[in-house]
């Protein structure tokens, strides 16, 4: 077995992060760029070849149909529920693929798990370079206020890209373990959490017992559509109407200018939390140069509409966790979106004391999954999570109207059974639909899945079949059935609405195993190559020193000839002919290290600085 | 072509004085084959162990089927329950483990929801006992209030129509305000009321007394019950209006 981590699989950025046994403390780690960042970007190339994080993230202008961004609003979701994404997001959804989202890079077709499982694969390819190891376990995270279906394709994504996904958890639960952690802090917390894509608010108790730490959420709530990228809209609709109004140019919402408009908007967005005012220049090519001086005072009344749309979750989790602000003891923030000085303003005022900031609102979500990930792996548990069901489950009954059956805010696992029995004479079946929301009527709610029940025909009415409804511990449904006559168990498909089968899922899996060869093939030439070059180049700089000149001219040949024979490998894309002509150069440099060493070791006991040598 | 099915609640009916442990007692360890006594682990290997059908809430919580509840030990015995039962401490373990760690710490949290809230506490508990049953309150509005429902009813209409209408509803939307309070100072006194019969309750559960002076309290608190659930809808119904207008 591998390694496991923690994951943030977020909508702008994403990453991983690990128990470090040394300080006993979370981790991110770092990525080929040197930020444990890693955009959630993800572009084909021509040849077929997918690249992700910050490479992807160049792509976006130069190949915008190759390139998508912010996937995480897709997942779960079938493409009547995405229409007002589509209108703000450049995704290229294919027509034809019914109400199931398959989404178009270059040649091929993606659905948003396969898309995402490019970006766990490639944080899970830094956690093997950091760790040497192989990592194939993993708790990723989600936002709280994902419904069933936006969790099973978090899971299927983890599926797809070679991890058993430990467990999914809560992105405000994580971070309070990660903050409680630091902390040391016990009392009444609220997580808010405002993310690039999501917002979610969770109410909980940190309580200390004989055993450990008990982390229990009393409620959460949310909106999986509103964060950072909203605040990004709200700048960018406003600039394309003045460019309209100014230049008379329609920019389209998909082209390559919008994408670059954004770019500088964003920037603009990041100016605006450290600085009072701050000038938006965009050039539009013969036409000259849209430029607009913003001042934070504008910026705050233009998104003031999007803040407040957080405040309504915040008001109702604290009421169904039937505290009032004052209850609260640490507010705690998370999420980019929450550097913005008017966020942390409008939360430090409703709760009447100013949020905590200090961990990074950017990395303590990864570290808090990383924590859990080690408690699971270790089996050394210090702390427990008891997290809640974020939306009521529901069954549909006669008239449409929706029964509720698990109510939101259950501590979870949670279940419950139901009794069904048949309506007519002679019926076979029985179907049941599953939804989960707080509307009284199914059409309202979130159809989760339906099934059907076989049962021996009969009179109406003397079919007993026993349903078992159980959300599990990373809030997804599953039903088991018992027909009470004969006593026997049935099984139930509880196939997502919108979501993946298993045989999808399989073949998704096998297909990225050759990707992942050929991945690490390619992984490993890069490697091989910039070894060899730290080693020619330190080889080369050394046979300059007046030291090197006590070799024997049989040894320079050998040293200038393994040099030339490095250099032919490294020309070719044979990683492991490079490692052995790598290996030829340390052997014939052996002699040269020793006698640098030595007299390195002889000039250290003399006490002289080394460049004094 | 399948019908819609109709689904009713299944409530495991039986008698008062049947306990928790009677029906387990004989019950062997899955794993050890001792006796395993019908708790949460084996007293002899230690291994969780299959709910038996039928346990309810209050023997899950080692608790007397009473109304009144600790809440400060209630909290800390679910704290307590959760840190061995969670399905945390068995993802290292085999599927069958981890399948009863899933269905006891799923019981657990049902339980833990149900007995936390006192009203849903006594709707479970004559449930359980078999007095009530689920969803089957009775719509008819308690004779003493007929006077003040068809009042209110009317007031309501009026609002409605005015509404529709277009014109002037604040001397109504006041008529409906007072309506209100006078209905929510009802609640306090049916739940004053429920609170007196879950202390007879618990007294005569201390006094072990008989099964018919214990029934005609349950069936006196299952009255009160079905008074307050058409109170409560009075008044949020009237708050929904108030609230649209």
């Amino acid at each position: 077995m591998g390694r496991v981590v923690g994951i943030d699989l977020g909508t702008t950025f994403s990453l991983i992060a690990y128990m470090d046994q040394r300080t006993n403390e979370p981790k991110c780690i770092r990525g080929p760029y040197d930020s444990p960042l890693c955009p959630s970007i993800v572009s084909a190339k021509l040849d077929g070849k997918v690249i992700v994080g910050e490479p992807a993230r160049r792509r976006l202008l130069t190949h915008p149909a190759r390139t998508i961004y912010s996937v995480k609003r897709l997942m779960g979701r079938g493409v009547a529920d995405v229409q007002d994404e589509l209108k703000l997001f450049p995704f290229r959804i294919d027509p034809d693929g019914g109400n199931v989202i398959r989404v178009r890079l270059g040649e091929k077709l993606f659905t948003p798990p396969e898309i995402s499982a490019y970006i766990l694969r490639e944080l899970k390819s830094w956690a093997e370079n950091h760790f040497k190891e192989t990592v194939d376990r993993a708790v990723i995270t989600v936002p709280a206020y994902f419904n069933d279906a936006q969790r099973q394709a978090t899971k299927d994504a983890g599926r797809i890209a070679g991890l058993d996904v430990l467990r999914l958890v809560n992105e405000p639960t994580a971070a309070a373990l990660a903050y409680g952690l630091h902390k040391q802090k016990r009392g009444r917390v609220a997580v808010y959490d405002f993310g690039g894509g999501t917002f979610d608010i969770s109410v909980l108790k940190l309580v200390a017992t004989g055993e450990g730490d008990i982390y229990q959420v009393l409620s959460t709530n949310g909106d999986t559509h509103l964060g950072g990228d909203d605040i990004d809209n709200a700048l960018l609709d406003l600039a394309r109407k003045e460019i309209h109004a100014q230049f008379g140019i329609k920019l389209d919402p998909r082209g390559e200018a919008v994408q670059e408009l954004r770019k500088e908007l964003i920037r603009v967005k990041h100016e605006l939390s450290a600085e009072n005012e701050t000038v938006v220049q965009f050039p539009l090519g013969p036409k000259g140069m849209y430029v607009r001086t913003i001042g934070r005072t504008e910026f705050e009344a233009l998104i003031q509409p999007i803040i407040a749309r957080t405040m309504t979750p915040v008001k109702m989790a604290l009421a169904d966790a039937k505290f009032v602000p004052a209850d609260i003891e640490e507010v705690v923030l998370v999420g980019g979106s929450t550097r913005i000085p008017v966020v942390r303003k409008t939360v430090g005022d409703y709760f009447h004391r100013p949020p905590h900031c200090e961990l990074d609102p950017d990395q303590v979500v990864a570290l808090g999954a990383a924590v859990q990930a080690d408690i699971l792996e270790s089996g050394v548990k210090t702390m427990l999570l008891l997290d809640v069901t974020p939306l009521s489950l529901g069954i549909e009954t006669m008239g449409g109207v929706v029964a509720k059956i698990i109510p939101r805010n259950s501590t979870i696992p949670a279940s419950a059974q139901e009794m069904f029995t048949t309506g007519v004479e002679k019926q076979t079946a029985i179907d049941v639909h599953v939804l989960q929301g707080e509307r009284e009527l199914a059409k309202d709610c979130r159809s989760l899945s339906r099934f059907q029940l076989k049962v021996a025909p009969g009179p109406a009415g003397l079919a007993r079949v026993e349903v078992k409804f159980l959300i599990d511990a990373n809030g997804i449904l599953q039903v088991a059935a018992r027909d009470l006559r004969t006593n026997e168990q049935q099984t139930v498909e509880v196939q997502p609405s919108y979501g993946l089968s298993d045989g999808e899922i399989e073949r998704m899996l096998e297909e990225s195993l050759e990707f992942a060869e050929r991945d690490i093939s390619e992984r490993q030439l890069i490697e091989a190559r910039n070894e060899a070059e730290t080693i020619l180049q330190a080889t080369i700089k050394t046979l300059g020193d007046p030291r090197a000149r006590e070799l024997s001219a049989e040894e320079s040949t050998e040293i200038q000839e393994s040099i030339a024979r490095l250099r032919v490998a490294m020309v070719g894309t044979d990683y492991k002919l490079i490692r052995d002509k790598i290996d030829g150069l340390n052997e014939a440099t052996m002699h040269l290290a020793e006698m640098l060493m030595n007299s390195t070791l002889q000039s250290a006991l003399q006490g002289k600085r080394l460049e004094d040598v | 072509m399948p019908q819609a099915g109709q689904h009713e609640h299944s409530i495991e009916r039986m008698s008062v004085t049947q306990t928790q442990a009677e029906r387990t007692a004989a019950s062997q360890c899955w794993s050890c084959k001792a006796l395993a006594r019908g708790g949460h682990f084996c007293v002899s290997c230690g291994k969780i162990q299959p709910l038996p059908r039928g346990t309810d809430y209050f023997a899950f919580f080692g608790l007397p089927q009473k109304v009144g509840l600790d809440e400060g030990a209630f909290e800390e015995r679910f704290h307590k329950l959760s840190w061995k039962l969670h399905p945390d401490n068995f993802v290292r373990t085999g599927e069958y483990e981890r399948s009863l760690s899933l269905e006891r710490s799923s019981e657990l949290n049902d339980a833990y929801r149900t007995l936390r809230d006192p009203l849903s506490r006594v709707e479970y508990l004559l449930e359980h006992l078999g007095i009530r049953k689920e969803g089957t309150t009775k719509q008819q509005a308690p004779p003493e209030l007929l006077e003040e429902v068809f009042e209110l009813n009317e007031s309501l209409d009026e609002l409605r129509e005015a509404k529709a209408e277009g014109g002037d509803t604040a001397n109504m939307r006041e008529r409906l305000a007072a309506a209100e309070k006078n209905f929510q100072q009802k609640l306090d006194e049916v739940d004053a009321e429920l609170a007196g019969l879950g202390r007879e309750w618990d007294a005569a559960l201390d006094a072990k007394a008989d099964d018919a002076p214990k029934k005609a309290v349950l069936a006196r608190m299952n009255e009160v019950l079905n008074r307050r659930s058409y109170i409560r809808n009075l008044v949020f119904g009237v708050q929904k209006e108030l609230a649209e207008a």
